[in-house]
C-alpha cells in the first residue's frame, strides 16, 4: 500500500488528493493521511506531497465542476477535522462523488458517506460550540482578543461569524493548539494567520491583562445560578471540562 | 419607594439585580434572523446561542437583570414582594447599556433580557424599561438580542414601544387558573394579563402582514410536513388569527376562557391595532417583536393539574399564536400560608415532563387531549409523555422505517424530527438499517421496540405493554415512582415477565 501524507492545509491536501488519483495504482492499494504515521509499516511506502497550486486548483475545479460546489464547501468544512482518517474518507467520499453526482453525500449507506458525514458532523458541533464559548479579552482600549483550544482546526470557521457579529471592532482569536488565527482590524475584512513561534509567545500573555468587566461577568455568572437546582453533571454535560481553558467564569 | 443605601457600586447592583432576576425562565435568544451592520454591534441567529452554563446546568444566553427590584405588588410566590425585607437597588439607563455592550463584545452573551419590579406604577416602571431600550438601540448602536418583560397593566402606546425595540416581548401569566391567580398574585387579574398579550398578538400579526408575511409566526419546518398540529388549523387561514383558533370544551371558568373570549370579542379594539407611531422616526424603523411573545407559568405552587396547565398553553399557542411557553419548577423562597411549605421539595421532573410534552406539541404534531384528559390529568413519573402515548397505542406499532410517513415516524419514540429528516432523505438512496439508524443518532434504546426495518425488529420483542414499560422505565425514576404509588408495584416473576414457560423436560 502506498501512503500519501501531506501537511493540515486545503491547498496540501487537494495536492495530495490529486497526485494520489494519478498515481493510477487502484484505489484500494493507497491512503491519504495529514500526518506522518506514529509506527510506519514495513509493507507500505510513504509519500510526501508538498503544496503544487496547478495540481489544487485542478482539483478544485474537478468537484465544483463535475459533482457541485455544495459538495466542494461540504469537503472543504470537514477536511478542518483533525481526525486520523477525515483525508482518506473525503477521497473515498470523492471517488463516489465523481460516480454517482451531487447526490453523494445523501447516500448514507456507503460506509464512507456515513463515516463523512460523522466527522462532517463533529467538525460543524465543535465550531459551533467555540462560537459560544469564544471569550474576548480587552487589551488596551478597544483591542479584543481570544484564546480557544480546540480539537480539530476550526478558528477559520468562526470568522464569518464573529465578522457579521462585531464589524466594527478589532479582534483576533487564536488557536493555541495549533497556532492558527483569525484578525479583523475595524471596518475591515476579516484574514486567516498561520501564527509564527515568536509571535505565537508574544500574544500568549494578553489574557494576564486585567479587564474589569471579567470580574462583572463572574458576579453574573454566580449569582444568575439557583443553588436549590444545583446540578454539575448537567452543566459539565453542556459545558464540558476541556472547552473551558478560557472561559473566564470557571477561573 | 426611596433607597436605604444611594450609593452601591456596580457590581453589587449586579449581583441583587441578577440574583433577583434569576426565577425567570426563559432566556432563549432564538426566533430572530439578523444581519450585522457596519458601525453597529452585534447580530441575532434564528437558532439561538448559549453562552455558558450556570451550576444549575441552565444555559445563559442573555444578561438577566431586573431594571430594579423594588416592587409596590406583593405577590405571595415572589422573591421581589413588597413585603420582604430584603437589599434593593435600581440600575440607570446607562449602567444596563454599558454592562450590555461591554458583555457582548467580549462575546459572554448574546443579548439583554429586561424584566422589572414594579416602581410606582406598570406605566412608570414601562416608561423608564423603554428609555432604556432606546438608548441601547440608538446611542450604544446595539443590533443585538433583546427581550423585554412587559408589565402587565403599562399603557399599549408604552408596550407598543417596547414591542419595536426589542425582539421578544413576554408577559408572565405565572398561574394558569384564575382562583390561584385572585390568591396568590392579589394585584394581578387575568384580565390585566390577557389583555395586553392579546394587543401584542395583534401587533405582531398586523405588522408581519404589513411586511408580506403570513400572520402567524413561523413555527419548526417539521409542522410544514405534518397534517395535523396544533398550528395547521391558522395557518390555512392565512390572515387574521380567528375564531376558529379557541380551544373549545376544556373546563370551565379557567384562563382558556378568558382567552377565548378575548379572542372573540378582538378586545384589542380598546387599545388599537399597533402601528409604527412615526413613521418618520428612522432610528426605529424596526419589525415588532420578530421574535414573538412568549409566557412562563409557575408549576407547583398552587394546585393545577398536568392538564390544566398544558391545555392553557395550548390554548395560548393556537389562540394568541404564542411562540414559547415556559414552565418554572416552583422553589419555596417565601413562608406563606398560601403556599406550599418551605420544605417542599423542587418539582423538577414534573417540569421536565411538561417540557416534554410542549416540545411534543410544537415538533410533533401532538396535541394535549392525546396525551392527557380529564380521566389521566397528570403525566407519569416513570417514562416520558411520547413513550407513554405509544405504550397506550400499542396497536400503530411496529412500523415499517423504510415506508412510514412522516406522520407516522415522528410518533416513534427515540425518534425526533432531526431524525425523521434523516431518515427520509437516506432512504430514497437505499434501504435504512437498525447500524444505520443508530449512526443517524436514532435513540434505539427507545426505538427498538417501535420500529422494523425491511419487515425486522431488532431483536425477538413482545409487542406487549407490559414487558416494554419494563424496558423503558430508567432505574432512578422507576424508584421514585414506585415509592409514589406503592401499589403498582409488584413482585417480579420470571413467568410472567421475562416469558419463560414452565419447562416441561
Amino acid at each position: 500500500m502506498r501512503v500519501f501524507i501531506c501537511e493540515h492545509n486545503w491547498e496540501a491536501m487537494l495536492s495530495c488528493i490529486y497526485d494520489a488519483w494519478s498515481s493510477k495504482l487502484g484505489h484500494q492499494n493507497i491512503r491519504l493521511c495529514t500526518s506522518a504515521p506514529e509506527q510506519y509499516s514495513l509493507l507500505d511506502e510513504y509519500v510526501t506531497v508538498s503544496f503544487d497550486r496547478g495540481k489544487a486548483e485542478s482539483v478544485m475545479d474537478a468537484v465544483n465542476l463535475k459533482i457541485s460546489p455544495q459538495v466542494y464547501s461540504e469537503i472543504a468544512y470537514a477536511a478542518m477535522s483533525s481526525e486520523e482518517d477525515a483525508l482518506d474518507t473525503i477521497y473515498r467520499v470523492l471517488i463516489l462523488g465523481f460516480a454517482y453526482g451531487p447526490n453523494v453525500l445523501k447516500m448514507v449507506s456507503y460506509k464512507d458517506v456515513a463515516r463523512f458525514f460523522e466527522i462532517r458532523r463533529s467538525v460543524g458541533n465543535e465550531a459551533h460550540h467555540f462560537i459560544e464559548f469564544v471569550r474576548f479579552h480587552e487589551i488596551r482600549k478597544s483591542l479584543y482578543v481570544a484564546h480557544i483550544e480546540p480539537k480539530n482546526h476550526i478558528v477559520g470557521a468562526l470568522g464569518a461569524h464573529f465578522n457579521d457579529r462585531m464589524p466594527s471592532e478589532n479582534w483576533m482569536i487564536i488557536d493555541d493548539v495549533h497556532k492558527e488565527s483569525i484578525v479583523q482590524p475595524k471596518d475591515e475584512d476579516f484574514y486567516f494567520k498561520k501564527l509564527s513561534d515568536d509571535e505565537f509567545t508574544r500574544l500568549l500573555c494578553t489574557e494576564e491583562e486585567n479587564d474589569e468587566y471579567t470580574d462583572l461577568w463572574k458576579v453574573f455568572f454566580d449569582s444568575i445560578a439557583i443553588s436549590e437546582r444545583f446540578n454539575p453533571k448537567l452543566q459539565r454535560n453542556l459545558f464540558p471540562i476541556w472547552k473551558r481553558k478560557h472561559a473566564v467564569e470557571f477561573k | 419607594m426611596y433607597e436605604i443605601s444611594q450609593d452601591l457600586s456596580l457590581d453589587k447592583k449586579l449581583e441583587i439585580l441578577s440574583d433577583a432576576a434569576k426565577y425567570d425562565v426563559a432566556c432563549t435568544s432564538s426566533g430572530s434572523d439578523r444581519r450585522g451592520q457596519k458601525g453597529m454591534l452585534g447580530n441575532s441567529c434564528a437558532a439561538g446561542i448559549c453562552h455558558s452554563f450556570a451550576a444549575d446546568g441552565r444555559c445563559i444566553s442573555l444578561l438577566k437583570i431586573l431594571m430594579t427590584n423594588h416592587c409596590v405588588y406583593d405577590c405571595k410566590y415572589c422573591k421581589n414582594r413588597r413585603s420582604n425585607d430584603i437589599e434593593r437597588a435600581t440600575f440607570t439607563p446607562r449602567e444596563i447599556c454599558t454592562l450590555t455592550t461591554e458583555f457582548y463584545k467580549r462575546n459572554y452573551i448574546e443579548g439583554l433580557f429586561l424584566s422589572s419590579g414594579v416602581i410606582e406604577s406598570p406605566d412608570y416602571t414601562m416608561e423608564k424599561m423603554c428609555e432604556t431600550l432606546r438608548l441601547l438601540r440608538t446611542e450604544y448602536r446595539f443590533n443585538g438580542y433583546i427581550h423585554i418583560k412587559a408589565i402587565p397593566g403599562a399603557s399599549s402606546e408604552l408596550i407598543n414601544s417596547a414591542g419595536l425595540l426589542a425582539d421578544r416581548i413576554s408577559i408572565n401569566m405565572e398561574l394558569p387558573t384564575e382562583e390561584s391567580l385572585s390568591v396568590l398574585a392579589p394585584n394581578k387579574s387575568v384580565k390585566s394579563i390577557i389583555t395586553p398579550m392579546s394587543a401584542i398578538t395583534e401587533g405582531i400579526a398586523s405588522h408581519r402582514l404589513a411586511i408580506g408575511k403570513d400572520a402567524r409566526m413561523e413555527r419548526a419546518v417539521i409542522n410544514d410536513r405534518l397534517s395535523d398540529t396544533i398550528f395547521s388549523d391558522g395557518r390555512r387561514q392565512n390572515g387574521r388569527i380567528g375564531a376558529d383558533n379557541r380551544t373549545e370544551g376544556i373546563k370551565d371558568g379557567k384562563i382558556i376562557e378568558s382567552i377565548n373570549s378575548a379572542i372573540l370579542s378582538n378586545n384589542v379594539k380598546s387599545g388599537g391595532i399597533f402601528l409604527p407611531a412615526d413613521p418618520k422616526d428612522t432610528s426605529l424603523k424596526r419589525p415588532f417583536a420578530p421574535a414573538g411573545q412568549s409566557t412562563q407559568m409557575i408549576i407547583g405552587a398552587s394546585g393545577e393539574s398536568d392538564f390544566d396547565i398544558m391545555s392553557t398553553a395550548q390554548t395560548l399557542y393556537k389562540g394568541l399564536d404564542l411562540k414559547r411557553v415556559f414552565y418554572s419548577a416552583y422553589i419555596p423562597i417565601n413562608d406563606d400560608s398560601a403556599l406550599p411549605s418551605l420544605e417542599t421539595p423542587v418539582p423538577l421532573l414534573r417540569e421536565h415532563r411538561l417540557y416534554q410534552a410542549d416540545f411534543l406539541l410544537r415538533y410533533y404534531g401532538f396535541k394535549v387531549g392525546e396525551l392527557l384528559s380529564e380521566e389521566k390529568p397528570n403525566f407519569e413519573v416513570g417514562v416520558d409523555p411520547k413513550c407513554d402515548w405509544a405504550l397506550r397505542h400499542l396497536e400503530d406499532f411496529p412500523v415499517e422505517i423504510n415506508k412510514a410517513s412522516y406522520d407516522t415516524l415522528i410518533r416513534v419514540p427515540g425518534i425526533g424530527p432531526t431524525s425523521v429528516k434523516r431518515i427520509m432523505s437516506a432512504r430514497r438512496y437505499g434501504h435504512v438499517n437498525f447500524a444505520m439508524l443508530k449512526k443517524m443518532g436514532v435513540v434505539l434504546k427507545r426505538a427498538q421496540f417501535f420500529i422494523t426495518c425491511d419487515g425486522r425488529m431488532m431483536g425477538n420483542i413482545p409487542i406487549e405493554e407490559k414487558f416494554i414499560l419494563n424496558r423503558l422505565t430508567d432505574v432512578d425514576r422507576k424508584t421514585a415512582y414506585d415509592i409514589q404509588n406503592p401499589d403498582n408495584s409488584v413482585q417480579m416473576n420470571l413467568f410472567n415477565d421475562f416469558g419463560l414457560s414452565a419447562g416441561t423436560a
